[in-house]
């Protein structure tokens, strides 16, 4: 990545996310749809950051844009001191397996490899040697409590034990931020709160910056700061540190 | 092999054996087509070279030597001389030639004319080697009546049934050949009739005579000439290696003697077995739409219904080109392994059922002949390590060609829009 990509709008260096007059338009058969309107914000490292709000106020499309999975129509986004939006597909892909980490409400794990083989995937695309991967994945999986399910596939775990190795997957590169997209909405309410937990625990043992996309009020309750969407625009931030 | 080439063969490999029907399902068309590949190559192989040894025999060869205007002008100016023949003998001598020569015949051919007191018919004279033309020609085994020409016969004639009906002549009879000797002489010369043959072929049964070799020469003024030196050799294959060792050895007598090679001496015979090869191109063509298309539906459904999954990998940070090389390696692995369990499953059909020939003869009642040639109705499959490497190109071809397509739609697989794909 080079250097002077690496400097937001006001030469920080510090943010994990920033975003400066982010603009999202869909257009479908003449239809104009702004999905995210005139976003500026800014998520620290670390932060617990929930983005709220009800179905079709742009969550998802503000998390995709943010990681770098659809293109902004106008307007900056800047992920570790980064500018992403000018970075071609090539350095994008690089970006997401460096910096990113992804949660998504269907688990998506990979049907053809174990649940150690999916955590570890990321990590395995960064070439990092196979003594080191083993034991940063084997120590996460302690944590997680999915130590001795290392071998099975996604079909032979429950929707609980999916979403733990799809955070695991999510984590395990340490990356700068973790985009969670309704991570809880397929769980009951038990695996739901111990999921929740997890992150938490992650969030305060690595550090790691977690970006939710939810209506999960159980989410809420546990953030530190939620930025509330409304027609794709931010209507409230409320900060609870 | 590094590691993100890993990680995409792991994957390939994997997503086959997850959907392992499926995978089997339309591997079986290219099983099949390979299967049918392999043996109509075979048979194609055995079928065309046993035509071209039936045409060869008959006519000059695999490869024939003769003077450069002989075979437009047909004629006893354009012979080879004694020393020209002592050329061609010396380099047949050559290691490259005499490893692939199974017989060598000299022969002086005339056009002219059969005549006996019931009627003169129009015949080509051939004076041949009575020891040296049975290792080469069919004709000495086609005998109807009498016996075929012997080294110390001087007036005796090899001819055909159909002239020996129309002249009335049989075993022992008497008759006369006419034809323009080496001076322009219009000469004649009685001969008796030592045996008749049926080839099969009318043209050949009505029109041609076979009398001694030195008979010949001493008739028409040409002692120690000949009008061709005909090479048989292993197989048709041989011809090319064979005809340009001879033309290097004999490019000093470029002026008295070429060298031709049998689709340039029989262009009929040429242009039959190329049809033939056409015919077959076609056949394996459609074998080729048959099993791209099972391998194109199988790798293309496989993408539709692994959208997401594509979103994912993409998301986690591979590469565009990367999605589509799994795909590609999926469509090569699946292409390369039941091609080559088709091409295993039709060599050991060949060889467990049609090894010793492939009998058509209840199709065909009469003899089939084609391009002037009696084909003989058993065909027996011959396998060359040619066809091994056409078989991989073919697997090769359908691999690649039915995978890019496939491979590129996964390529433009939007990672948003995939993540909303229901499975």
């Amino acid at each position: 990545m080079s250097d002077e990509r690496r400097a937001n709008g006001n030469g920080q260096h510090s943010a994990a996310v920033r975003t400066r007059d982010l603009w999202k338009v869909f257009e479908h058969d003449g239809i104009r749809v702004e999905a995210v309107r005139d976003v500026t914000m800014t998520i620290e490292p670390g932060e617990f950051v929930v983005l709220a709000g009800p179905s079709g106020s742009g969550k998802t499309t503000l998390l995709n844009v943010i990681g770098g999975l659809t293109r902004p129509s106008d307007g900056c986004v800047w992920i570790d001191g980064i500018d992403i939006t000018g970075l071609s597909e090539r350095e994008l892909a690089r970006l997401r397996l460096e910096r990113l980490g992804f949660v998504f409400q269907a688990y998506n794990l990979l049907p053809v490899l174990t649940a150690l083989e999916n955590a570890e995937f990321t990590l395995l695309l960064r070439d990092v040697p196979p003594d080191e991967r083993r034991r940063k994945v084997e120590k996460l999986f302690e944590q997680i409590g999915m130590a001795g399910l290392e071998d099975r596939r996604p079909g032979k775990l429950s929707g609980g034990q999916q979403q733990r190795v799809a955070v695991a997957r999510a984590v395990v590169g340490e990356p700068a931020l973790v985009l969670a997209d309704e991570p809880t909405a397929n769980l009951d309410t038990a695996t739901s709160s111990a999921l929740i937990d997890l992150m938490a625990e992650l969030n305060r043992d690595l550090g790691t910056t977690f970006v939710f996309a939810t209506h999960d009020t159980r989410l809420m309750d546990r953030a530190r700061r939620v930025v509330r969407l409304v027609d794709g625009a931010i209507v409230d931030d409320d900060r609870r540190d | 092999m590094s590691t993100r080439r890993r990680i995409r063969l792991r994957l390939a490999l994997r997503n086959l054996r997850r959907h392992k029907r499926r995978s089997v399902l339309s591997g079986s068309a290219m099983v099949l087509a390979m299967a049918l590949l392999v043996f109509s190559r075979t048979i194609a192989e055995g079928g065309h070279e046993d035509w071209i040894d039936a045409g060869v025999r008959m006519g000059g060869g695999h490869v024939s030597v003769e003077a450069p205007e002989y075979r437009t002008r047909r004629t006893l100016e354009h012979r080879l001389s004694p020393e020209a023949r002592a050329a061609v003998q010396d380099a047949l001598t050559s290691p490259d030639v005499a490893l692939r020569l199974v017989a060598s015949a000299p022969r002086l051919t005339v056009q002219g004319l059969a005549s006996s007191s019931a009627a003169a018919l129009p015949v080509a004279i051939v004076g041949v080697d009575p020891e040296a033309e049975p290792a080469f020609s069919a004709l000495s085994d086609k005998l109807e009546d009498g016996r075929w020409l012997e080294p110390d016969d001087r007036l005796s004639a090899y001819v055909g049934t159909r002239l020996a009906r129309r002249l009335k002549l049989k075993e022992g009879s008497r008759f006369v050949l006419t034809a323009q000797d080496a001076a322009g002489e219009i000469s004649g010369q009685m001969v008796r009739v030592a045996g008749t043959f049926r080839s099969g072929l009318p043209e050949v049964d009505e029109g041609f005579v076979q009398i001694p070799l030195e008979t010949a020469q001493e008739w028409l003024g040409t002692p120690g000439a000949v009008t061709s030196e005909a090479l048989l050799l292993r197989n048709s294959r041989d011809v090319g290696p064979v005809r340009r060792e001879l033309r290097s050895a004999l490019s000093g007598w470029s002026d008295e003697a070429t060298v031709l090679g049998w689709r340039e001496a029989m262009p009929e015979l040429d242009a039959a077995v190329r049809m033939d090869d056409w015919a077959d191109y076609i056949f394996h063509l459609v074998l080729f739409v048959i099993a791209a298309t099972a391998i194109v539906n199988t790798i293309l459904m496989s993408v539709m219904y692994r959208t997401r999954e594509f979103g994912v990998l993409r998301a986690l940070g591979l590469e565009r080109g990367e999605v589509g090389r799994v795909v590609f390696i999926e469509g090569m692995v699946l292409t390369a392994l039941s091609g080559l369990v088709g091409m295993a499953l039709g060599a050991a059909v060949v060889w467990g059922f049609f090894r010793n020939g492939l009998d058509f003869s209840a199709m065909w009642d009469m003899e089939m002949e084609a391009a002037g040639i009696v084909i003989d109705p058993v065909i027996v499959p011959r396998f060359h390590w040619n066809q091994i490497f056409q078989s991989l190109f073919f697997i090769l071809a359908i691999g690649s060609l039915s995978s890019i397509y496939p491979a590129w739609r996964a390529t433009r697989i939007d990672v948003a829009e995939a993540m909303k794909f229901e499975e």
